[in-house]
């Protein structure tokens, strides 16, 4: 029989994650989304914690969680503040492609430095010309001497601006297509790398996008992750790992949406009683209620079915899929149980409304996900 | 120095509490139990001394049923407690805090002690009586409401002080000795994940609570506070809309001012 009960050791590292949610990140998640400053001061709090590289085994200095752990921190920490834990996850979306594609002497050589400090890394797949379409990349890896020189734009990458690493994905023949793109482990420090300036966004506004730049940057074929033509696989199967912590964000943001819509509910009195005695609000949090439920079902489902080993193609697009859907709709709910209130940036659901959006979009946007999904799905009929 | 720190699992302040079935207690089966309050500040104030006094060494004792006490000497081992021992008070035990301070004294009096510290009062029952219990029945001094607890190796003395009505005491006392502490140099720390992980792997020591007669008290009647009525919330956007609104009510519905 499947086990949804919590082990004592996931209760605590939930606890953790909740506990440094509540007092470090919420208290500046107003602040953060109306100025648009990147809490770096949390962050580090956040490492030293053990709250940062959470995939990385501990040999190498992360905090060593399968998948089912970090959705729980995830959510948590999402609860508080959706755009903060994009940042604090970033790394591990950053840091998988070694992970998976790097040799001992690589994860020894660039892992054990990089998490033995406070430091952000970022994945860089999405060009300006295309996110979707990742096998049409254009970001050139042409070889010379013993390495490779790289000349191309990524744009929309979390946490570019103060990241020391970033994993790069470039081709080394467009004609090849999917069969020509490289992946790369490139230090912020390389010549010719430049991060541009942060983008203002809709939400996850304490976090951090830019452009990175790659001008004649030299390196070395140490630094390749794989083999040539391997990148594809690599990123493919990065998104495989990284997707059900998405679907754990976007629960998160649905929680904390059903949290405040509820208590409102209990307080806000018109026609002579609070309107959750209304039957309209009732059904409007029944269903929100459900929403949440299944979203972070699936995705324990998802980590759960990674956790043994597979793949988890499918359950962790349908995780990320339904989780953002359900997200964008209790957030939406909730801002209409507010009324006016709901609408005024005084008070919190509007923010997870524009913080819940993200989540439709990134790590494979949804409808790309369906696409995966519907071909798993049909694999199993032909 | 050897230090040993007593700790008690209480409620979490955000739990949802009840009354148990049979209306004496409270009940524990929906309840979160964690490490807090005073007893946060005695681990963090001995995690201090440990840090600042080379080769201290801190256990956790704690006295109560499973599995809520062995958790929390669990987070004590997770902040950087070297040792845990739980005295196993069977699932029936009263929390009368005689009984309790004896079946410490028990295990305490077979560890190695220079000081043992308690926080002042416990989180729940707020009783107050464990540290001066334990004073008297481990026949050493002990002193309540301590803060600024120092040890001084010119003079092998702990030197500290106590609030009190008029102003603030400063004391010595030799080792060995009881603290209910009130206050810790710092806010509690937060334990880091991989001391969690490392802390769920840690064996907790057991020992039996001694024998002996005394502290049967044990509650009748356990209520939670009417829930609150006639609470008004005022909505407003200003100061002064809401210094308006008040006034309004005060003297119309309240009927306060003329
Ligand atoms: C805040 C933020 C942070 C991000 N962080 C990162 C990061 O750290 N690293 C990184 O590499 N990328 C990052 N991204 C990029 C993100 O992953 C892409 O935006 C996403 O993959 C979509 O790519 P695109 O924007 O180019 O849209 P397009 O690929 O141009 O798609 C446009 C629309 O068409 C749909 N569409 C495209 N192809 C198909 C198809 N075959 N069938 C049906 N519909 C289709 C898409 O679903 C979308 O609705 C981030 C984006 C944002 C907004």
């Amino acid at each position: 029989m499947p086990d949804f009960s919590l082990s004592p050791e996931q209760q605590s590292l939930r606890d953790l994650a909740r506990r440094f949610a509540r007092s470090e990140m919420a208290p500046h998640a107003a602040e953060c989304d109306r100025t648009g400053r990147f809490p770096e001061e949390i962050y580090r709090k956040a490492y030293e914690l053990g709250l940062m590289n959470l995939n990385v085994p501990t040999e190498y200095g992360g905090s060593g969680l399968g998948a089912v752990d970090q959705c729980l921190i995830v959510e948590e920490l999402a609860h508080a503040c959706g755009g903060m834990t994009t940042s604090v996850i970033a790394n591990c979306l950053a840091l998988e492609p070694i992970l998976l594609g790097g040799t001992p002497e690589q994860k020894d050589r660039i892992l054990k430095p990089f998490c033995a400090e406070y430091h952000l890394a970022s994945f860089c797949l999405t060009e300006p010309s295309g996110g979707s379409d990742a096998g049409g990349l254009k970001t050139r890896a042409r070889r010379d001497g013993d390495g490779y020189v790289l000349d191309g734009e990524k744009c929309f990458i979390t946490n570019a601006p103060h990241a020391s690493l970033y994993t790069v994905f470039a081709t080394v023949d467009p004609n090849l297509r999917h069969k020509g793109i490289t992946a790369f482990a490139i230090p912020r420090s390389a010549e010719g790398v430049t991060p541009g300036k942060d983008e203002e966004k809709m939400g996850h506004r304490a976090s951090s996008t830019s452009t990175v730049r790659f001008d004649g940057v030299r390196v070395p074929a140490a630094d390749r992750l794989g083999e040539e033509g391997e990148g594809f696989s690599l990123a493919m199967r990065t998104l495989d790992q990284t997707r059900t912590p998405i679907g754990a964000l976007a629960t998160g943001i649905a929680q904390a949406a059903l949290d405040h819509a509820a208590a409102y509910a209990l307080k806000r009195q018109t026609f002579g009683k609070p309107i959750a005695e209304h039957q309209a609000i009732q059904i409007k949090l029944a269903n929100m209620a459900q929403a949440v439920h299944a979203a972070r079902l699936l995705t324990w489902h998802a980590a759960w079915t990674i956790e043994r080993g597979a793949k988890g193609t499918l359950e962790s697009s349908i995780a990320k899929c339904f989780a953002s859907d359900a997200a964008l709709h209790v957030a939406d709910e909730a801002i209409q149980t507010f009324g006016g209130y709901g609408y005024m940036k005084e008070y919190p659901v509007e923010k997870l409304l524009r913080d819940a959006k993200l989540t439709q979009i990134y790590e494979g946007a949804n409808e790309i996900q369906r696409t995966v999904i519907a071909r798993e799905l049909l694999l199993e009929y032909a | 120095m050897e230090i040993v720190v007593c700790v008690k699992p209480v409620p979490d302040a955000e739990t949802r509490l009840r009354a148990s079935p049979d209306g004496r207690t409270l009940d524990p089966e929906a309840v979160k139990f964690v490490l807090a309050g005073y007893d946060e500040s005695a681990v963090e104030q001995a995690l201090l001394l440990k840090e600042a006094v080379p080769g201290t060494k801190v256990h956790a004792v704690a006295y109560g049923p499973a599995p809520r006490t062995e958790e929390v000497l669990r987070s004590a081992v997770a902040l950087g407690c070297d040792q845990a021992t739980w005295v196993d008070s069977g699932p029936d035990a009263t929390g009368d805090p005689i009984v309790a301070a004896r079946a410490l004294a028990g295990a305490i009096a077979g560890l190695a002690h220079d000081l043992v510290l308690c926080g002042k009062q416990a989180g729940d029952d707020e009783s107050g009586l464990v540290a001066s219990a334990l004073g008297a029945l481990l026949s050493v001094p002990d002193f309540s409401c301590v803060v600024d607890l120092r040890w001084d190796a010119a003079t092998s003395r702990f030197r500290f002080q106590r609030p009190v009505e008029a102003g603030l005491e400063s004391w010595t006392s030799p080792t060995p000795f009881v603290v209910g502490l009130q206050q810790a140099w710092n806010d509690p720390r937060t334990a880091k994940l991989p001391a969690i992980l490392k802390s769920r792997k840690a064996t907790i020591g057991r020992a039996t609570a001694a024998a002996g007669t005394g502290g049967e008290s044990r509650p009748e009647k356990f209520e939670l506070p009417p829930p609150r009525t006639g609470a008004k919330m005022i909505e407003y956007r200003t100061p002064q809309e809401a210094a308006e609104k008040l006034v309004r009510i005060l003297r119309e519905e309240a009927k306060v001012f003329p």
